[in-house]
């Protein structure tokens, strides 16, 4: 290995900002490849809790049996837990049917019209058997009183018309369904950089600059008030669109800006469904990455990695 | 997308009130048919006599048929009790009845010519009634009542219930009534010797609707002939006959006012469409009449009578006089009442005809619509029935005569109790059942024929697919399945004539196009009843039509007869009847009155009055001035101009007939590419007008090319949609259900004001265009699987299975119960299955038990999926023995590779791959991922650049919270304000400017990243919205896949067919492909082994296939020996033929084979096979 120069490099994130289902971190020192990866376990392979059966027992509500077993699935259920939970086809336990604490949670839901108003059937309505697992509150501290408030809605009955059903929910990815995926939206972008060549723009007339300015959809640039100097605001409002590229080609001054993606620096943004917090998303996305590739590493030099692997087994030995 | 907009529409209640103007014409029709119409047609049918001869006294009974038609509204099956309940259509569909009520009538009865009339009441069998007409328990019912009825809330009706199934009588284009028309047809010249290939032909119709046909043929000779049908034959008499039948004149008054059209001084002249040929021609006619020796009025008439005796029912008796009278009568223009106003037509048909001989004027095209009307359900009906009463008449007037004869004694031909019954011999009850067979086959059955092009399809099945495709049924009008059959293409065009009242875009592909055409938004039939819903009276209008006419110059035919003609004076006709004649300088006056006094409210002018003003011209069309009153034609609104702007009404309903000669501009003030032509008296409402309800869905169709928006009109019609509101109170026999229905955010002003919402087609789908993993190409479209993990484009599919225990088995001795062997999961203890259920293949679903052989039996799931108990749906009226249940299934239909998927822009495609979310591109700065994806080779030659302006519109629209409005031609509205002067924008300057104001690119496009590499794609994407709509062809009814199965007994070959689980035929074409490719051994595999292999002994002695016989031997007593198979003993084969197995050989090969030489044997002819051993193996 030596004379060959290292292509380890040394990540670092630095957050940027943190709520409980928003974060946006910058990650740097690394490249597409392990960015992109991070995005698509965040998305598909970080394991959630959510309704994968349900008895129906009583279902004379308008929607049908299907519908309100596939509307109960997609509610997120808060999945802290799931980490440290079996998937229901490994428990050693029981045989995934439900009657067991490792790989699932019990729900029940009970509700009959009984008034002349109309009655939502919300998340709300789901008792758990298990106070860790619940339907993801969406109230906001600050309390004030919105649809949200009331939960998802599953069903809504009439006068006369009642819903009961158990449910399990079991552990899962989002790649087997969409319902057990934690991510609402992860994406990422390169960095940009912004060269303005200032010289070059002091050649323009304050209208032209103007111009320059208003032809990015998003606000990117700015004229400083004193200087009147064409500045950057916001660098990564630039959405790679080209824009004041073309712009300046049209005013024949190609080379009056320069713009460039940094191709080791990512922004990232990560949208939770609530089900994990944001950032457990991204810590527990970077767990399983590692896990992943704790897998390749492991069999490594066991004689099965050349079945498992194939070709790919002697390329990760140097061969 | 932001959800906290309300949709306007929702605050207020939907006004489905545009939706019942859709299918008035339906109702309107059937309205008048019961209230008035039947009583009309009822005394127009000819009564009839018998005749005593037994009795001493002379005695006669004058069967006369008459009064008092009475449809009582459908009711349950009392038996017996005195209160009946009002039948509700839901019940009829879910208990798979008709709708239908009672038909009461009076048959009156006059001994002799004795005042007294005798009435007697008989029942004739149960009518069905159209929904929500006047019969019907949803008329007049708000919404409220309607979904309370389980009814949608928007039913609009206009349609019959038949063993459960919604049917709708077709509306089928006919020839235009009471207009003579001039043809030009080589089949003319095969009637008889002489016959040239010209004629002017007039439908005639009578009040009650019943029409004949009358031709003029024209000889080449100069004559001409008036043929007509009866009896199934076609007649023609001299004309000069039956215009001296007609009228008491001279023949030179009859020379003078057919010779009036010709003047010398108007040689070439606009208009002038007589020549010099007329008077030699009149000179003929008459001699001919002379030379068969007939002088007067009378001897026409009775020469008439006497020819025709034969063929006039219970005429035979009555002078000749009066069967000429009645043949008259009966048969020629019978329209008109008075023989004066039928000599007047038929001279001015005579001159039509031999201006059409001598090329003055051009045949009316009948393809035109302008010489076209419609028929309409309530005139088929009475037509049909009045046939069919007639014959019932006549037959049972036979079964009394014969009785009467026959000298039985028990009969008293003065007791109507004893006619009666004889009478009934022949069941009146079955009147109402021919009716109701009608509609449920479409079939008609006539004796006589009742003037119709077609005598099958007259119906057809109002399948509730989606909302688009029911309410087209109502708006379709058939050009005739007559047409259909023929190779020319002529009647299929689209010809300017039907601008504004058939859709241009809204016809089918392929077989049917051109002839099932669709009315467009704006386009009425003329009925019975005004706009106020008051029934018009005919007689009224005509005469102050007449008195204003009058009033603005025109000359009455009476007292006198026309001695004036063209071009100096236009005949004027209404409603068939030459009412008079008025001086060329003063008809546009008079036109211009006329269309002035449509407008105004209070004038006895009906609004819908047709002004065909056929202009002087050269060698144009026959001038004149056509006015007609008539129902069943097409109308539709325009603007007149004429008015000043602050009159209240200035809407005129104008008529294909009139609207080629008139002067109407575009709405956006132009000259619409007219030149210098005379201004302009009226003008469209709205360009959509010319667009049916259907293709006004499609938003910006004027920015698609138009063989899309027509493609978009049949998947339309196609998608899986929001059927029916009352879904769970129905029992089709399938039905298509989407799970997850959103309203589109580009829509056009027709979706709101049908409130298409009620009934969704789609969902808005984000569509990026690229070409991404070669998964879309040609057509094929990557969906994300993660959407349609959450709902996307989910559905069902409901299928009802109705089991009637009584049908095949009256005494009752079946039932619903469960045995003890059947599954207590699957079947309930009733016999029928719990709801909620899951039932697979094959698996039970209920159980029926039959006392006669204490045997029960269960009915088991067909197919090759799983489907869910929906509902069970028991026939309550038979409380001690449930007789009759309907089992509405429910199968999932999740998209799966192979669905088809449309846009609303005739672009179709097939799900190819379902890729997780993470491989899908994503945006960098939103993080959106596609739903959908289409390859942009979709779009250079499609042209749908609508499609591209709807996904940037919807883009901007959804993030402003707001819909945006994309009905077609808007642009060439006349802008009202003037704010929009400024602004040269085009659309896409429009739509470009939102969305740069949100922060997206001008054009719609967008940065992606590669979902798999996380790099940026190398090109912008065109990404957003786009309303897809899921189209009902799923893979899941359609796949076949067999390897081995069920195979023809006869040629044991697989069977065809996905239900029986046959084989995919491997044809001709498929064996020259593999020849081709000198596959020998798939192509031995394909047609050999997976086909009818077959191991046929041979005799080598005699070379025959057939005559060998296998001989059974002995069973031979061995021990078996465990483990091991008993050894096979050898077949013992011999010819029978040769008598000996000696030359037995086997010889592999198909069995169709074995069966040729067995159809061969049967003919006689030896087949013998010589068998050699080449490989000397």
């Amino acid at each position: 290995m030596d004379g060959v120069a290292s292509y380890q490099r040394f990540p670092t994130v630095k957050i940027r900002e943190l709520k409980d289902d928003y974060a946006k971190f910058e990650l740097r020192n690394t490249d597409a490849s392990i960015a992109n990866a991070l995005r698509r376990v965040m998305i598909s392979e970080v394991p959630t809790v959510a309704i994968d059966l349900v008895e129906i027992e009583i279902n004379s509500t308008v929607l049908n049996d299907e519908f309100i077993a596939h509307r109960l699935g997609l509610i997120p259920l808060t999945s802290e837990r799931a980490m440290s939970m079996r998937f229901s086809r490994d428990c050693d336990a029981c045989d995934g049917d439900g009657q067991c604490e490792f790989c699932s949670v019990e729900f029940h839901l009970r509700a009959k019209c009984l008034g002349d108003q109309t009655l939502d059937v919300t998340s709300k309505d789901l008792h758990s058997s298990d106070y860790t697992v619940v339907p993801v509150d969406f109230s906001d501290a600050s309390g004030y009183e919105n649809s949200e408030t009331r939960g998802i809605i599953i069903v809504k009955l009439r006068r006369g018309q009642e819903l009961k059903l158990r449910a399990i929910a079991r552990k899962g990815i989002g790649k087997d369904h969409a319902k057990w995926s934690p991510a609402a939206t992860v994406t990422f972008m390169y960095e940009p950089a912004i060269h303005i060549n200032q010289e070059m723009m002091e050649s323009l007339t304050l209208a032209e600059k103007q111009s320059f300015v208003d032809s990015s959809p998003t606000k990117v640039f700015e004229i400083d008030d004193e200087t009147q100097q064409v500045k950057i605001v916001d660098s990564e409002a630039y959405a790679y669109d080209d824009e004041v590229l073309k712009k300046a080609e049209a005013m024949g001054k190609p080379g009056l800006i320069e713009i460039y993606a940094k191709e080791d620096s990512f922004i990232f943004t990560v949208e939770s469904t609530g089900a994990i917090k944001a950032s457990q998303l991204v810590l527990n996305a970077i767990d399983i990455l590692k896990q992943k590739l704790d897998a390749v590493r492991l069999s490594d030099d066991t004689v099965e990695a050349d079945d498992q692997f194939g070709e790919l087994g002697a390329h990760m030995r140097g061969g | 997308m932001s959800s906290n907009t309300v949709p306007p529409h929702r605050t207020t209640a939907p006004d489905f009130s545009p939706l019942n103007e859709m299918v008035r014409h339906h109702i309107e029709s059937f309205d008048h048919m019961i209230d008035f119409g039947l009583e009309t047609m009822v005394k127009n049918i000819k009564p009839v006599e018998v005749f005593d001869t037994a009795a001493n006294k002379k005695l006669r009974n004058i069967l006369h048929f008459l009064v008092f038609p009475v449809v009582y509204p459908p009711q349950k099956d009392s038996r017996g009790k005195s209160t009946t309940a009002t039948l509700n259509p839901f019940e009829c569909r879910q208990a798979r009845i008709s709708y239908d009520g009672k038909l009461m009538m009076e048959v009156c009865f006059q001994y002799d010519d004795s005042a007294a009339v005798l009435k007697e009441t008989f029942n004739f069998g149960q009518l069905p009634i159209m929904l929500k007409s006047n019969k019907c328990s949803l008329r007049n019912a708000d919404p409220k009542k309607l979904v309370s009825l389980k009814e949608e809330a928007s039913e609009a009706g206009g349609y019959f219930i038949l063993n459960g199934l919604e049917r709708v009588i077709r509306l089928l284009i006919l020839q235009k009534r009471n207009y003579p028309m001039s043809f030009v047809r080589s089949s003319f010249r095969d009637r008889r010797e002489g016959y040239t290939d010209k004629a002017v032909v007039i439908r005639c119709v009578r009040e009650d609707q019943s029409a004949v046909t009358v031709k003029l043929y024209y000889l080449s000779n100069g004559s001409a002939r008036l043929g007509f049908w009866a009896q199934g034959k076609e007649y023609m008499l001299p004309v000069g006959l039956v215009l001296k039948a007609l009228a008491d004149t001279t023949d030179q008054e009859l020379y003078v006012s057919l010779t009036c059209c010709y003047n010398g001084k108007y040689e070439r002249v606009k208009g002038a469409v007589g020549t010099q040929l007329v008077g030699e021609r009149v000179k003929i006619i008459l001699d001919e009449v002379r030379n068969l020796s007939l002088i007067t009025h009378k001897q026409c008439l009775q020469h008439i009578g006497k020819h025709f005796q034969q063929i006039m029912h219970g005429m035979h008796k009555e002078s000749h006089t009066v069967v000429g009278n009645a043949v008259l009568k009966e048969y020629i223009l019978v329209h008109l009442d008075d023989n004066r106003d039928k000599f007047n037509l038929l001279i001015f048909m005579l001159q039509k005809l031999f201006s059409l001989v001598d090329q003055t004027s051009v045949p009316d095209n009948p393809d035109a619509l302008q010489t076209q009307e419609v028929l309409l359900p309530g005139h088929l009906i009475t037509v049909y029935l009045k046939e069919k009463l007639q014959e019932w008449l006549l037959r049972a007037a036979r079964e009394l005569q014969d009785e009467i004869n026959s000298g039985n004694k028990s009969l008293d031909s003065m007791n109507l109790m004893d006619i009666r019954k004889v009478m009934q011999r022949n069941s009146s009850k079955l009147i109402g059942g021919s009716v109701d067979n009608m509609l449920k086959t479409g079939r008609m059955t006539t004796r006589y024929g009742i003037d119709l092009p077609q005598s099958a399809g007259m119906t057809v099945q109002a399948d509730r697919l989606n909302f688009l495709r029911f309410i087209s049924h109502f708006r379709a009008v058939h050009r005739g399945a007559s047409v259909a059959g023929l190779r020319t293409t002529s009647v299929r065009k689209l010809l300017p004539e039907s601008w504004g009242f058939i859709c241009p875009v809204h016809t089918p592909d392929g077989e049917p196009c051109g002839l099932l055409n669709h009315m467009t938004s704006c386009c009425r039939i003329t009925s019975f009843y005004d706009s106020g819903g008051n029934l018009k009276d005919f007689f009224k209008m005509r005469k102050s039509i007449l008195t204003i006419l009058i009033g603005v110059g025109m000359i009455p035919s009476w007292p006198r007869l026309v001695q004036s003609a063209l071009p100096e004076v236009f005949s004027v006709l209404l409603d068939g009847c030459v009412v008079g004649t008025i001086a060329s300088n003063m008809v546009e006056k008079a036109v211009t009155h006329l269309r002035r006094l449509k407008l105004s409210a209070n004038s006895m002018i009906p609004d819908d009055l047709e002004v065909g003003y056929v202009p002087l011209s050269i060698g144009g069309t026959y001038p004149g001035l056509y006015l007609f009153t008539c129902p069943s034609r097409f109308v539709r609104p325009t603007k007149n101009l004429v008015p000043p702007p602050t009159e209240s009404n200035n809407i005129e309903l104008i008529g294909p007939f009139e609207q080629v000669y008139m002067e109407i501009r575009c709405p956006d003030g132009g000259d619409g590419g007219r030149k210098d032509l005379g201004p302009a008296t009226h003008e469209e409402i709205h360009p959509t007008g010319i667009l049916s309800m259907v293709a006004n869905l499609t938003p910006w169709s004027d920015h698609n090319q138009s063989p899309r928006n027509m493609y978009q009109c049949q998947m339309g019609k196609q998608t899986m949609g929001f059927a029916s509101q009352a879904i769970n109170c129905r029992a089709d026999q399938k039905l298509y259900h989407l799970q997850t229905p959103q309203t589109p955010i580009v829509r056009t002003g027709t979706y709101e004001k049908y409130g298409i919402d009620e009934f969704p087609l789609g969902t808005n789908a984000i569509v990026a265009v690229l070409a991404y993993s070669g998964y879309d190409m040609e057509d094929a479209m990557v969906l994300n699987k993660s959407s349609v993990d959450r709902g996307f484009c989910h559905g069902h599919i409901y299928q009802t299975e109705s089991i009637d225990l009584a049908e095949k088995n009256s005494r009752k001795t079946r039932m619903f119960r469960r045995d003890g062997k059947s599954s207590k999961l699957l079947i309930d203890s009733d016999g029928l299955p719990h709801v909620g259920q899951t039932i697979r293949p094959d698996e039970p679903y209920c159980n029926i038990y039959d006392a006669d052989t204490n045997h029960t039996r269960s009915q088991k799931l067909k197919g090759t999926e799983p489907a869910i108990v929906d509902y069970v749906a028991v026939d309550v009226k038979n409380k001690k023995h449930l007789q009759k249940v309907n089992i509405r299934f429910r199968r999932q239909r999740n998209p799966v590779i192979g669905d088809k998927f449309s846009s609303r822009h005739g672009q179709k495609g097939v799900c190819s791959q379902l890729w997780p979310d993470i491989d899908m591109p994503f945006s960098g700065v939103t993080g959106m991922r596609p739903d959908l994806i289409i390859n942009p080779h979709a779009f250079p030659s499609r042209m749908t650049i609508a499609m591209l302006l709807e996904s940037m519109a919807a883009k901007g629209g959804c993030l402003h919270g707001k819909f945006v409005d994309a009905t077609p031609f808007s642009s060439s509205l006349k802008k009202t304000d003037e704010k929009k002067t400024s602004e040269s924008n085009t659309l896409v300057d429009e739509l470009g400017s939102k969305l740069t104001a949100l922060g997206f690119n001008y054009h719609g496009v967008e940065v992606l990243y590669s979902g798999v590499y996380g790099t940026e794609l190398t090109c912008e994407i065109f990404i957003g919205p786009v309303y897809y709509q899921r189209l009902r062809h799923m893979v899941s009814d359609k796949y076949q896949v067999r390897s081995s199965g069920r195979v023809d007994p006869l040629t044991r070959q697989p069977v065809k067919g996905r239900k029986q689980g046959g084989g995919i035929r491997f044809g001709e074409m498929e064996r020259d492909s593999l020849l081709a490719h000198g596959a020998a051994y798939l192509l031995h595999d394909r047609l050999h082994t997976s086909s009818d292999h077959h191991i046929a002994d041979v005799c080598s002695i005699c070379g025959s296939i057939l005559t060998t016989s296998v001989s059974q031997p002995q069973k031979r007593v061995v021990r078996e020996i465990a483990g091991i198979p008993p050894g096979r003993d050898p077949k013992k084969v011999a010819c029978v033929a040769c008598k000996t197995s000696k030359g037995m050989e086997t010889v592999a090969m198909p069995y169709v084979f074995r069966y040729l030489a067995a159809e061969l044997a049967a003919m006689n002819i030896k087949l013998t096979l010589q068998l050699k051993n080449e490989a000397g193996a």
